[in-house]
């Protein structure tokens, strides 16, 4: 029998515990904001909640990143997951490190059925996707937060109980040096799908179970194959069952298999076993080493509140789907980037509570729709009943020769930024606005992150405005968090056709307001209505 | 939804519809009807129609 080699583990970095003040002093201390959990959610909040000034204190069970041995977790990083870590000041890290794709191809038997590519309808200075194992993102993250000096990362801490109260939240912590207490003036779970604060405060998830059964094996070969995502609805090379290929960074190929609804973990992950499953699909010459293989059988969950007075729920502690089109670990970024900025108005006492509340009435919506996408996904690629599988079988075999057919196969509708629904804040509803690139008047390059970047602001794109209409503006919205920039005007910053587009500012005088978030909150056509729309969208106090 | 009479030769429709099905084995059948099925919602195209389709579908068992 072949034998097959495993690559030496990955060498993840550990922080150390440091006894907090309040175990030192004995007594308990008020935060305005503390963050449970360092995945990708609580560690994405914590680094925009910093770059916008505000301190934050960090409860993480474990010292390090990932989950100790082993690899898998989330591999696709989204456009607008990108964007945002392009603001925090980590996405050159992460695209030298991770794989740059936008084409993805689906394959029925031997034959493509369904192609994608998802640069073509793309403004924005950030690929569509980037590829790179959750560890390094969480690293990057941690790297970032503590350059920035404001978050207390509290290593080795352990949320034992959670007290609601009027003016605070108290936690009990556990530690290697022992228990404290501390308080939260505003508590963000993002602890993950098995959050013990959900649990203890018994709200219902409404979770449910999938019997569809797949196995990872992460793997580094020397076969050249093309950066893209292929996946295979019915491999042959798998006996019928679903495939994906997808590679990540230090050139790990993560290779996931359908496996049949009755197998047994154990068996199906054993290395002679995946090893043969890597031999049926590569070839006998192929040579290749595992970095990990894990079986899984995939669950959802969501919160009917993403907000319980003080105490907020971000990322998998709120939501968690099934993982076609990576709509976890993406939705769990932008859920922090949705609340960061709130937080931060709030805290610095320009923006009234109602901000807050608006994180539940957007983001709910947001993890409400990737339920019902990925859902489907999974349903199409886990046929319920001899007539789903009759159905799926017409779709497949129309779809190799007409196109409308390949619209209907679903192997994960990739994760996009939601759309937020119209509400008393955000009246037209919102949608996210792409990390254009304009020129300024030295022809250097600046993008709309760079113009977020510092500061909690709104940013106001103006299409050429008249000198003295910018300084009625300029006099009407002083003092206000909001920025006006002057596209294609005397001085202003220059964008070009498709990118005016985007905004919906083709026509010149037309005025868009952007949330520090990158939403788009308010379409303007006369310059008068800007304060208050600014006071509207930011709940200004 | 048109529930009135729409097709010009219904007999020739029918007849067109067995000879395709015939020789075919039950599991052969319905793979056939159901890619007829999709062929035929991508003529229509509209979601409302459809939905009603599904409906009267299901209602005329």
């Amino acid at each position: 029998m072949e034998r097959y080699a495993f690559a030496p583990a990955y060498e993840l970095p550990s922080w150390p515990f440091t006894p907090p003040p309040e175990l030192a002093e004995g007594r308990s201390a008020r935060h305005p904001v503390v963050i449970v959990g360092g995945g990708l959610a609580g560690l994405t909040l914590a680094c925009d909640l910093a770059v916008r000034g505000i301190r934050a204190v960090l409860l993480d069970e474990d010292d390090t990143v990932g989950v100790r041995g082993a690899s898998s977790r989330g591999i696709c990083y989204a456009q607008k997951s990108l964007e945002i870590f392009e603001r925090l000041g980590i996405c050159e890290r992460i695209a030298a490190k991770g794989i740059t794709w936008s084409l993805g191809r689906t394959f029925s038997g031997e034959e493509e059925v369904y192609s994608f590519n998802l640069k073509a309808d793309s403004v924005s200075a950030q690929p569509p996707f980037v590829n790179l194992q959750q560890f390094y993102v969480e690293w990057f993250l941690v790297d970032r937060i503590m350059a920035l000096g404001l978050t207390e990362l509290r290593w080795k801490s352990r949320v034992t109980r959670v007290q609601p109260g009027a003016d605070a939240v108290r936690l009990d912590v556990e530690t290697p040096a022992g228990a404290y207490t501390l308080e939260a003036e505003h508590l963000v779970d993002a602890s993950g799908a098995h959050s013990p604060i959900r649990t203890q405060l018994a709200l219902p998830a409404h979770a449910s179970r999938s019997t569809d059964r797949w196995c990872i094996s992460d793997v580094r070969f020397t076969k050249p194959l093309p950066t893209e995502r292929w996946t295979w609805v019915d491999a042959p090379f798998n006996e019928g069952r679903g495939v994906w290929q997808h590679l990540m960074g230090d050139g790990v190929w993560r290779m996931d298999y359908q496996m049949p609804e009755d197998c047994d973990p154990e068996e199906i992950s054993r290395p002679e076993v995946a090893g043969a499953r890597l031999r049926e699909q590569l070839g006998p010459d192929v040579e290749f080493e595992f970095v990990w293989i894990g079986p899984y059988g995939y669950r959802d969950h969501l919160l009917e509140r993403f907000r319980h007075g003080r105490i907020f729920f971000i990322g998998d502690a709120a939501h968690v789907v099934s993982p076609f089109g990576a709509r976890g670990g993406n939705t769990g970024i932008q859920d922090a980037a949705n609340l960061a900025w709130k937080l931060a108005l709030v805290l610095h006492g320009q923006a009234g509570e109602a901000l807050l509340d608006s994180y539940d009435a957007e983001r709910r919506p947001a993890a409400q729709k990737n339920l019902e996408v990925t859902s489907r996904s999974a349903r199409f690629l886990a046929p319920r009943s001899p007539a789903e599988h009759v159905m799926r079988r017409a779709v497949l075999s129309l779809a190799v020769r007409h196109p409308f057919a390949r619209a209907l196969v679903n192997t994960g509708r990739m994760s996009v930024a939601n759309d937020y629904p119209p509400a008393p804040l955000l009246p037209e509803g919102g949608r996210s606005v792409q990390n254009i690139a304009f020129a300024d008047a030295q022809g250097r390059t600046t993008t709309l992150m760079a113009l977020l970047r510092e500061g909690t602001h709104a940013l106001a794109l103006w299409h050429a405005p008249t000198p003295a209409q910018l300084a009625a503006a300029q006099a009407a919205v002083a003092g206000l968090p909001v920025r006006i920039v002057t596209l294609n005007g005397d001085g202003g910053l220059q964008a070009g056709g498709a990118e005016l587009a985007h905004l919906g500012l083709d026509a010149p005088g037309r005025l868009l307001l952007v949330r520090p978030d990158a939403y788009r909150a308010a379409l303007l056509a006369a310059p008068d209505t800007l304060a208050d729309a600014v006071r509207t969208t930011l709940a200004l106090s | 939804m048109i529930t009135e009479p729409h097709i010009p030769d219904p007999d020739a429709f029918y007849a067109a519809w067995l000879a395709a099905h015939e020789g075919l084995s039950e599991a052969r059948s319905a793979d056939l009807n159901a890619r007829l099925v999709l062929l035929l919602a991508n003529q229509c195209g509209d979601p409302q129609v459809l939905l009603d389709c599904l409906r009267a579908a299901a209602e005329a068992a």
